[in-house]
């Protein structure tokens, strides 16, 4: 009907406008940056950029020896990072399966139950953080407001600046993040024959038996896709901290924020390429073990 | 009469353990109720107060304290006032803000539609040399934090305006072409698993009767997979709509989306809290109704792709 070669050829032609799209947003700036990072690139040489001096792995060093207050800082960005990824991850996993556990059950209203918890899902982030940021203000938020009332505290606390930003963040964070892991595990528990449950039952398997027996090892399929992705996206982080703290992120700064205000605050672009190539090789790494251990999973299953 | 007495004792044993199974039942039934209000009441309180924020006066807000009883923050406006809504745009210019959020989020939707279904279209259709080179690099472009390339693409940018003297910053056109890009490869990978649904006979009968292969495409496969393009338009106009880090650097006055000019009621002098709020709202309201309008679509749609994936 068609000349193979032909077909080929037109195929070519339908990809090429995505190509061309992601080849100048995407690959072309991340090889680019890739080269920039080893320019001392700032904005005196920015205009006559091909004449920054070339500084090899400098911008490296800086990062990595430990005698610059710049890469103490980006260290302690990555640090961040994790440890945010390490609570909100769990705790929105965890909430999120228990509540999928109750949609799972029949009641009346559930349908509007299960389109009302998407709400923090689908809220835009500005939006989203604005609201909690003004929720956290010391004198007039709502979580000074009860936790004075309840006693817990006795002074109205800071909760955007200095220490307590972090745990400021996380806690915003997994309100907006857990109605997709529910909606995820949701999707997989309706996945579950209902004869396995009905087996069991008949076996005289108590709730829980059948919660670890079953429901746990069936979700795990879901389970590893939504961390591989909430792995991705937590180094994506950069809207609740920039949003909620109002853009002074100071001590909770992770890899997003930091790189932006070295390059853009402080216009050390050359710097700022060489914190987000480290960040990808990171990514990277991070991918390739979680993808190795999920493949080997599904080997041994 | 042995027999009796035990057959009723049966009956009695059988008709208590009836009864704890139906308190029991009754005891569960209450747990689920309750447990259904905490979550909505833990996932509705922050709108609640956004709602009443944006009733308050600013003089309610910023005397608001915490310490003390008569003045702490309360549910219920003092004052109930609609002045926020009517001043939204005298301190910020908001309005101008939603039509270059509308403008440029259209246009994204409009793009992103029509690069991606015809991208898909060949990744559906088509075997050639590296296809699956193809599609590792669109999915792989998911992968990177926006951080790793608004560097560069910055000064990609810059550089463009110096020797070609095209300008892409602060521009209608050149925030598009951003957001057209980051909608692509989640919008491609949707619709090569919709048109995969869609029977290659369809289009190779449209061939048979005379159609060139980008007519199948626009007459017959289009049509057909209407709500898979509808459902990535979605996608696509909110990702545009949404969209903080590139917009806070690319954006000048004349572009500027809603996302970042709504942190402008906020500055170091002034907290302009009620007006924020109530901006809020009106921003989500496009958001919100598309959403509602396509739910059972995107909700499909990504659930397929992370359960597929």
């Amino acid at each position: 009907m068609l000349s193979k070669a032909k077909g080929t050829r037109r195929a070519y032609w339908f990809i090429l406008p995505a190509a061309l799209c992601m080849l100048f947003v995407h690959f072309i700036p991340i090889i680019w940056g890739a080269y920039i990072s080893l320019l001392d690139l700032d904005v005196y040489t920015l205009t006559q950029w091909t004449s920054a001096p070339f500084v090899k792995l400098g911008n490296y060093i800086k990062l990595f020896s430990g005698k610059f207050a710049v890469g103490q800082r980006f260290l302690r960005s990555v640090y961040n990072v994790f440890v945010y990824g390490l609570v909100t991850i769990p705790v929105g996993y965890i909430i999120g399966l228990l509540v999928a556990l109750l949609l799972n059950r029949n009641f009346v209203g559930r349908t509007f139950v299960r389109g009302i918890i998407l709400l923090p899902y689908i809220t835009p982030d500005s939006v989203a953080y604005n609201v909690w940021r003004f929720i956290f203000q010391a004198r007039i938020g709502l979580v000074n407001k009860y936790l004075l009332k309840f006693g817990l505290i006795q002074e109205p606390l800071v909760w955007l600046v200095g220490k307590r930003a972090l745990t400021a963040v996380i806690i915003a964070s997994i309100w907006k993040g857990w109605p997709f892991a529910c909606l995820i595990l949701l999707a997989g528990l309706q996945g579950i024959p209902a004869e396995l449950y009905e087996a069991a039952k008949i076996d005289g398997a108590s709730v829980w038996q059948q919660f670890k027996m079953i429901t746990l090892p069936m979700l795990a399929p879901v389970t590893k896709t939504l961390l591989l992705l909430n792995v991705i996206w937590n180094f994506h982080a950069y809207n609740q901290f920039y949003i909620l703290l109002g853009g002074s992120v100071g001590e909770a700064h992770v890899p997003s924020t930091f790189i932006m205000q070295e390059a853009f605050t402080n216009l050390h672009y050359g710097m700022g390429s060489a914190m987000s190539v480290v960040l990808m090789i990171l990514i990277v790494i991070l991918i390739a073990i979680l993808l190795r251990s999920k493949r080997r999973a599904s080997y041994e299953s | 009469m042995k027999a009796e007495m035990q057959q009723s004792s049966r009956f009695t044993l059988n008709e208590i353990s009836r009864k704890k199974l139906f308190t029991k039942e009754v005891v569960l039934r209450i747990l689920l109720y309750l447990g259904v209000f905490l979550v909505l009441v833990i996932v509705l309180a922050p709108y609640l107060w956004m709602v009443s924020g944006s009733f308050k006066t600013s003089l309610e807000i910023q005397a608001a304290d915490v310490t003390r009883p008569d003045l702490e923050p309360r549910w219920i406006p003092r004052t109930f006032t609609l002045e926020n809504y009517a001043k939204i745009n005298k301190t910020v210019p908001m309005l101008d803000y939603f039509r270059n959020s509308i403008i440029i989020s259209l246009g994204t939707m409009f793009f992103s539609i029509i690069i991606s279904i015809t991208a898909a279209y060949a990744l559906s259709r088509y075997n050639f040399k590296g296809k699956t080179a193809v599609t590792l690099g669109v999915a792989s472009t998911q992968l990177f934090p926006g951080i790793a390339f608004l560097i560069p693409y910055f000064i990609l940018f810059t550089l463009i305006n110096r020797y070609f003297g095209i300008q892409l910053r602060n521009t209608y056109p050149g925030m598009i072409l951003t957001y057209t890009t980051f909608a692509i490869p989640f919008s491609i990978l949707m619709l090569r698993n919709f048109l995969d649904t869609v029977p290659r006979e369809i289009d190779e009968q449209a061939q048979i009767d005379g159609c060139s292969p980008l007519g199948a495409l626009f007459r017959v496969i289009i049509p057909l997979s209407a709500p898979g393009i509808v459902a990535v338009g979605i996608y696509s106009f909110i990702m545009a709509w949404n969209e903080v880090l590139f917009a806070s650097i690319l954006t000048g006055r004349a572009t500027k989306t809603v996302a970042v000019g709504i942190l402008e009621y906020i500055t170091q002098q002034q907290s302009r809290w009620s007006q924020m709020m109530a901006a809020c709202i009106i921003i989500s309201i496009p958001v919100l109704l598309l959403f509602t309008f396509m739910q059972r679509y995107i909700v499909e749609g990504i659930v397929s792709g992370a359960t597929k994936g």
